[in-house]
């Protein structure tokens, strides 16, 4: 059965809640003009490696990740598999933390901390002991739950826009390539489509579909950053930590029945993360059953949560949380880079061995 | 089977359910107008409760000094026997001697803590709060307060008043290129309020005041409708029906350079010694243009770029330099201003060409 819509839509999903929180700020301090020259490269590496990955993967009809790189020996499961282990389960740490911290700073700042990670990690827990299938049907139905809120509200948060601010459209200053926040934004770039070389034997898809939904993201992308900055100007919004969410709080808008439709876009976002996490979880357990062959999955979930759990409890401010994401960022861009050019490689010298036996 | 159900669904409640430390609406007091006013280095802030009476809305005025906003709230919070919640207030009333020291530092928390949407209205008033707001709940509103009415634009707002809200104070305390105007206001001897003009505010403090009829050009230029305003002439007072504003600039020899063209369409109300249609318009002209060049006179005076015509040149002028819009370039702009007037209707009488 093709899952192309389910996988789609998820890619959506979670590429959503990456984009609009730390993204925009990440790169409106990494330079000061001509923004879309930092995005685009940045896209530019997203379609290069999803391409290369999802080629690499064509070659592996019926084997996920873990089992392509187990099947290649142990050098492979050590260089490669252990990393994105490491990745996922560090991400994971990061994504709870943070997005917990974000929600407390948005919206719930009375409540307490360890209630709020609590409860997110409660939920992705929960789909993902439940299994690859039961996350991605449920984000088909969330998507078509919320994801009209959504659309409705990047829509409107063009209401206070000037286009004037978008000059100067050109700069020559490329100092953003030596600056460590604009590799931070490749949290958002390169944080997802891992997971599209995990679900292929439950859940085939058309490798076709998948670039469609690349490229539905990318408008996203610029979006997220230039509207803050149509909207305040590039000197106002770097002071801002989450400018895409300020312009969404400025919206005015008088025969809507709700003050404040930032809470809908916040919360819909905020169910697009837990499905992230959700996801991420499942693959860290599924990672570790490799290694650690026991006979449920599930309870490796939980185990796997309780330690997570622990772990965010231990990052007590935002500046710590800051600076497990710079260390995550070298192991970020090997994990991006190598996973997808090695099931590439991998790949070609398994059909080489195939054609001259 | 069951009861392993069972419990993970009474958890599912527990953590679910999203009830944690949180306040029911009826312990919750959301006031909807906040004065502030400085008092040597703490502030003192009134807070209009409305509260819901037998058959209309009264209101009720909480007074608390303090060297925070949130201070403030917090001593009420204490005080009384709900909790305040910052979240519904509308408009913000500052008093005119705060604004003249700054309004950077309350500005930036607001925009910090969230407490306060964003979206809030700000004034400056003219006349002493204490008398303000002891006036105020003896008019009754159906929101709850006069004041909310006053600048809701489905209600008592007219073209003349700015309509500046938090967040767009906030970018010109930061911005290089742009400030704002916000309406100031008095107490009125048999209205409630008297509008006075507008405070120009730049990098967050009061430097000038337009008056009320240059409010309208401000607005125009911003690009709010100006329907509905009349205009009174020596021979005749006309409404204004529409404006559309057309710019051009160029940028020579490190000089800004900006042609600006707004055509406003009126429609004629009252004449005296019937005068010609030609005589109308070019006396609304010579009056539009008078006014908008005295405005921008004045605010180029003051060095406060309310109409945000520094943002016409982003393409020419880099960033570092941008910087220095307001010192710099500002004051070498040459402006050329040409007011249009139509005369789209004439009522129901006939008007003479000639």
């Amino acid at each position: 059965m093709d899952k192309s819509i389910q996988i789609t839509v998820f890619y959506i999903l979670t590429h959503m809640g990456l984009i609009f929180f730390l993204y925009p700020a990440n790169i409106i301090e990494s330079t000061t003009a001509a923004h879309w020259i930092p995005i685009c490269i940045g896209l530019f590496v997203h379609i290069l490696i999803v391409i290369i990955y999802l080629t690499g993967l064509q070659f592996f009809p019926h084997k996920d990740l873990v089992s392509i790189y187990t099947a290649s020996g142990a050098t492979m499961t050590f260089l490669f598999l252990l990393p994105v282990g490491v990745y996922f389960l560090m991400i994971n740490i990061i994504a709870v933390r943070a997005y917990s911290e974000i929600i407390m700073i948005i919206f719930l700042s009375k409540t307490p901390l360890w209630a709020i990670m609590g409860l997110l990690l409660f939920s992705a827990t929960y789909l993902a002991y439940k299994g690859l299938k039961a996350i991605f049907q449920t984000g088909l139905i969330l998507a078509i739950l919320v994801l009209p809120l959504i659309l409705f509200t990047i829509v409107v948060s063009f209401q206070n826009v000037d286009w004037r601010y978008i000059y100067p459209i050109w700069n020559d200053d490329f100092s953003f390539f030596n600056k460590s926040v604009y590799y931070k934004s490749f949290f958002a770039i390169g944080g997802s489509f891992l997971f599209l070389g995990f679900v292929h034997p439950v859940l085939p898809y058309r490798p076709k579909m998948v670039l469609l939904s690349v490229i539905a993201i990318l408008p996203l992308f610029l979006i997220s950053v230039y509207v803050p900055i149509m909207t305040f100007g590039q000197a106002t919004s770097s002071n801002f930590l989450f400018p895409y969410v300020m312009t969404v709080d400025a919206i005015q808008l008088s025969w809507l029945m709700f003050n404040r439709v930032t809470m809908f876009f916040l919360l819909g976002l905020v169910i697009f993360i837990t499905l992230f996490m959700a996801l991420v979880l499942w693959k860290t357990a599924r990672i570790m059953h490799a290694f650690l062959p026991l006979r449920n999955q599930g309870l490796l979930v939980i185990l796997l949560a309780i330690f997570i759990f622990s772990c965010a409890l231990f990052i007590s401010d935002w500046k710590e949380i800051e600076m497990i994401f710079g260390w995550n960022t070298p192991l970020r861009f090997y994990v991006v880079f190598g996973v997808p050019l090695s099931v590439l490689i991998l790949g070609l010298r398994q059909t080489k061995g195939e054609t001259t036996p | 089977m069951i009861i392993r159900k069972g419990s993970f669904i009474c958890c599912l409640l527990i953590l679910l359910s999203g009830c944690w430390d949180n306040k029911d609406i009826n312990h919750r007091l959301m006031p909807v107008v906040l004065g502030i006013t400085g008092e040597g280095d703490q502030y003192k802030a009134y807070l209009q409760v409305p509260r819901p009476e037998s058959d209309e809305m009264g209101s009720q005025v909480i007074i608390e000094e303090g060297h925070t906003i949130n201070q403030i709230v917090n001593k009420i919070s204490v005080n009384m026997e709900s909790s305040i919640d910052l979240l519904h207030i509308k408009v913000i009333i500052v008093d005119k001697e705060l604004a003249e020291k700054g309004l950077s530092d309350l500005i930036t928390g607001f925009m910090r803590s969230r407490d306060i949407s964003s979206k809030a209205l700000i004034a400056v008033s003219e006349s002493n709060l204490d008398d303000l707001f002891s006036k105020i709940s003896h008019y009754k509103a159906p929101e709850g307060s006069i004041l909310l009415d006053y600048f809701e634009k489905n209600a008592g707002w007219e073209p003349q008043i700015a309509l500046t809200r938090i967040w767009q104070v906030y970018r010109s305390i930061h911005s290089y290129t742009r400030d704002v105007a916000i309406p100031l206001v008095g107490m009125g001897d048999t209205t409630f309020l008297n509008h006075t003009g507008s405070a120009v505010i730049k990098n967050g403090k009061m430097v000038g005041r337009i008056s009320s009829d240059e409010t309208l050009l401000y607005n125009a230029f911003s690009g709010h409708s100006t329907n509905g305003k009349i205009e009174v002439l020596d021979d005749a007072s006309v409404m204004i029906l529409g404006n559309q504003l057309m710019t051009k600039n160029k940028f020579e020899n490190d000089k800004p350079y900006l042609t600006t063209n707004i055509s406003f369409k009126v429609m004629i109300l009252e004449t005296k010694n019937n005068p010609s249609a030609e005589k109308i318009k070019k006396e609304l002209d010579k009056l539009l243009m008078g006014r908008l060049e005295g405005l921008l006179e004045k605010s180029q005076k003051n060095k406060a770029d309310i109409f945000g015509m520094g943002q016409y040149f982003r393409k020419e002028i880099p960033r570092d330099k941008l910087k220095n819009w307001r010192s710099n370039y500002y004051l070498a702009l040459k402006l050329d201003l040409n007011v249009e007037v139509d005369i789209q209707n004439a009522g129901n009488l006939k008007i003479p060409s000639k």
